[in-house]
This record gives C-alpha cells, structure tokens and sequence, in this order.
C-alpha cells in the first residue's frame, strides 16, 4: 500500500469526519485515488474515488475536495458556492452536483466544499487552440449560450436572495466597494494608477438594467469539456447578484482577448450580438466598456491579493504588482470620455 | 565581488533545473519549483536595475507633483513642497531611495484623484504612468498549465 504524505492523510481524516457528520449511518467509508491537481490558484482541489454504505444502500462517487489553501488570489466564502450549486443542480446551467461542505474548516483545516468530479478537461486556451475554427466557434457559442442560461436562472424562486445579498444601490458601485475594500485589505505600498482608476470607475459607474445571477470569474478555464460538449462550469465561489453587463465585460475585456475571443470570428461586436439575440437585452457600449474597465481593476486587485499573501508567507507563488494592465485601462477610459 | 548576485542567481537557476527539479515528482510541488526558477530568472535580469529606475521615478514623480499644484487642495499642495524641500536621498542608500519613492506615490495617489484635474493634468498623469510601467523592472512570469484534466494525475 502507499503511503501517504502528511497533507493527504490529513485530508482523508478530515473527508471521514466530515462524512461522518453529513451521513451518521455511514460505514465502511474508502477514500481511494486521493491526489491533488496541479492547477487552482486560490483553492487546493483534491481528486478521489469515495465509497461508502448508509441506511440507503452502498454509494460510490468520483468526487473533488476544494479547500481554501492557505494563501489564495482570492478571499471568498465557501458557503457561497455550495449554495448556489445547490440552487443550480437540475438546472439549464451545466455544474457540478455538491454533496458536502464544511464551512467554517472544522473537519478540514479551512473551509471545503465535496463535489461530483465531473468527466472532461479544463483548457484555458481552447477557443484558440489546435480544434478546428468551426468547434472552437461552437464553444465560444456554447459558452455565451451558458452565461445566458445562468443570467435567466430564476434566483428568487431558488431563494439565493438571502445567501448571496441583493445590492441595494447600483450592482456597479456595489461591486466597486467591495473590491475597493479588498483593495485595502491587501495594498502594502502606494498604488497610484490603481486610486487614478478607482476614482474614475466611482464617478462612471452605470446602473443596471436587471439583477442576475453573476459568476465572477466566467472563462474557459474555469469549465469543463468533453470532446465538444461543456460538461460543467466550476468555480462559483465569486458567484453574486449583480449586473447582466459584468460576465459580459469580464469576457469581453481586451487584456483577456486570447482566452475568451477568436480573432476575426468571436470579437467584441460579435459578442454582444450574440449576447443580444439569446438574452433580448440590449447592451450599452459606455456600461460594458466601464465593466471592462471595471474587470481589468479588479484583475489587479487579485494580483495584489497574492502579492499579500507571498510576502506573508501563506502563498506559493510569486506575483508582482499589475503594471501591464495600466495602458489598457487608461486607454478604455480615455475612449469613454 | 564575486560570484556576483547575478552569478549567485543564475547558479541556483541551474542547480534546482538540474538536480532538484528531476528528483520532485509530485506535479503541484513541480509547478510551484518550476515557478520559482522562472522568478528567480527575472530577478537576474531585474535586480540590477531596480536603485536606477526607483531614483528616476523619484525625479518623474516628483515634478508631476509640481506641475498638478494648481490643481489640488492647499494641504496636499504644502505636503508636496515639504517633500520636494526635502530633496533625494544618498545614491548609495537604497533603504532611503525606496522610502522616498513610497512617499511622493502616496502623495501622487492622493493628487490624481482631485476632482478638479484638466484633461492637460490627466494626460501627463497617464502618460507618467504608462512610461513607469513600461520601464518596471520587475516582471510577473507566468508558469500555470494551460490544461487541467478533471481525472487524477498519474
């Protein structure tokens, strides 16, 4: 039998207990195949196998772990996303089912979620990789056909009013000051592009035409594929209420183009016309271009969120502050004066 | 001095490729060890540069802060010519240079959001900035895998 490194026997200790109190009739539980995946910036993601016999019968499941690491790019609630995968499951929108979660990090050492392992792989770059124009253009569709299923997913009825928060002034502000606070969380020195933009983004902000469901990170790096069909999108734990025009602008953002867009095929007016046609809304130039404005912000708000937890000794990877992203925040500002 | 930092750098560049680097067969601890090497590479190129360019922007910094006084409130104006009266710092005292730079960008974080700037002001100010980015010495390098598979790793 192998042995287990430390970390991993930890974590199927903890998978036990945690099992343990969701299912109390649970036995003979096996965890088998236990590895953590290479990938995840701001969460460690654990793949096993779990069998188990309850009242119910014997089960036996491909699950993931996700646990908050240590140091992450992102601070977010885990409880965030088992609830709105809970409201989503039977859904229009593809994501995987969850089973447990342990909010608070009593069983795991860090707040964790256990989910259905979903078959497919996750390629960040597959709208420009080595598929055929035709599938890669299909996907693209596919995608913005599933941001539009998520924007038309009833959140009222499925009661993620109380979970998420409704924003109670413009969804754009309410963003802004959450990120302005994470901002300040994590500056360890003066930023003054940041602040020049910050102030730009307060003083443009637009109002939103209806309050949606919002992923928060939406891209293909966060889905899955199994030959040309999304299996699964993942990643929800930055899922909000918020404004229709925010995954809009995360997707269209320019500084992003080589994974959300093809060049000549799937652009910005492409984009929003095909956003236009599945969702009947009709898009602002000026609100997108401040979401867009508003994406690469926050962009840089995560990457100084690393930057904190590197010099803190809690983060593995090292960042530097978010120059690159200057010009082309200046430049969409400067268009929408 | 040698080895110079640089050599020192590069050397444990080599080492941790060719003698760590082979013995770590874990993927999430080669992907982290892979992201240190390529860091470490930057660095080499980098650190040289970092005293010219941080007493070059004190200089920069410094005189957009001047040239936007008309623009901004009393207080922040005094603070400004406090910092200018003040004048740069040793050359050779790196510790003060860097103190200086974090001093007049806060002040230059302050100033660019007086609400009564002209678009003259904005103009230099992006342009201030675009050229400090453009001339950062230090580098994000980016190491993550493209593709992830939902399946174990084998």
């Amino acid at each position: 039998m192998a042995v287990m490194s430390p970390p991993a026997q930890q974590v199927v200790e903890g998978l036990k207990a945690l099992m343990c109190d969701a299912v109390p009739s649970a036995r003979e539980i096996t965890f088998a195949g236990l590895s953590r995946a290479a990938g995840g910036l701001s969460r460690e993601n654990w793949s096993f196998d779990a069998s188990w016999t309850d009242v119910r019968g014997t089960h036996a499941y491909p699950l993931m772990l996700m646990r908050d690491a240590a140091g992450t790019l992102l601070t977010t609630e885990r409880s965030r996303e088992f609830h709105v995968l809970k409201a989503l499951n039977g859904s229009a929108v593809a994501a995987p089912v969850v089973h447990w979660m342990d909010p608070d990090g009593r069983f795991l050492g860090a707040p964790s979620v256990v989910m259905e392992r979903v078959s497919g792989s996750c390629d960040y770059m597959v709208l420009n990789g080595s598929r055929p124009l035709p599938e890669r253009l299909k996907l693209a569709h596919d995608f913005l056909e599933l941001m539009a299923n998520m924007q038309k997913f009833d959140w009222q009825t499925h009661g993620l009013g109380e979970c998420l928060g409704v924003p109670q002034e413009s969804p754009a502000k309410t963003e802004l000051h959450q990120w302005e606070a994470e901002y300040r969380r994590v500056q360890i020195e003066p930023h003054p592009e940041l602040d020049y933009v910050l102030s730009w983004l307060d003083n443009n902000a637009p109002d939103a035409e209806a309050i949606v469901l919002v992923h928060g990170d939406f891209k293909p790096g966060n889905a899955l594929i199994e030959g040309n069909v999304i299996t699964a999108k993942l990643d929800w734990e930055t899922a909000h209420l918020g404004d229709p025009l925010e995954d809009l602008g995360w997707i269209t953002n320019p500084v992003r183009k080589s994974e959300h867009q093809i060049a000549g095929h799937w652009e910005r007016a492409q984009i929003v016309a095909a956003y236009s046609k599945l969702t009947g809304r009709k898009v602002s130039d000026a609100a997108l271009t401040w979401w867009n404005v508003f994406s690469c912000w926050k962009l840089s708000v995560i990457q100084l969120t690393a930057v904190h937890e590197f010099v803190s000794e809690r983060y593995n990877r090292v960042f530097q502050t978010p120059s690159w992203l200057y010009r082309p925040m200046f430049h969409m500002m400067s268009g929408a004066r | 001095m040698r080895p110079t930092v640089e050599e020192q750098l590069q050397g444990t560049c080599r080492i941790l490729e060719t003698v760590v680097a082979p013995c770590v067969s874990d993927s999430y601890a080669r992907t982290i060890l892979d992201n240190l090497i390529a860091n470490l590479r930057m660095l080499k190129v980098a650190l040289p540069k970092v005293a010219g360019f941080l007493r070059d922007d004190n200089v920069a910094t410094l005189s957009l802060l001047l040239a936007m006084q008309p623009a901004l409130k009393t207080d922040l104006v005094g603070r400004i010519d406090t910092a200018a009266q003040a004048g740069d710092p040793d050359v050779a005292d790196g510790a003060a240079i860097e103190e200086r730079n974090r001093l007049l960008r806060a002040l230059l974080a302050e100033a660019v959001c007086s609400p009564d700037l002209t678009p003259e002001i904005r103009r230099s100010i992006e342009i201030h900035m675009i050229n400090r980015a453009a001339r950062a010495p230090m580098r994000y390098v980016p190491n993550a895998p493209a593709i992830i598979t939902s399946t174990p790793e084998t």
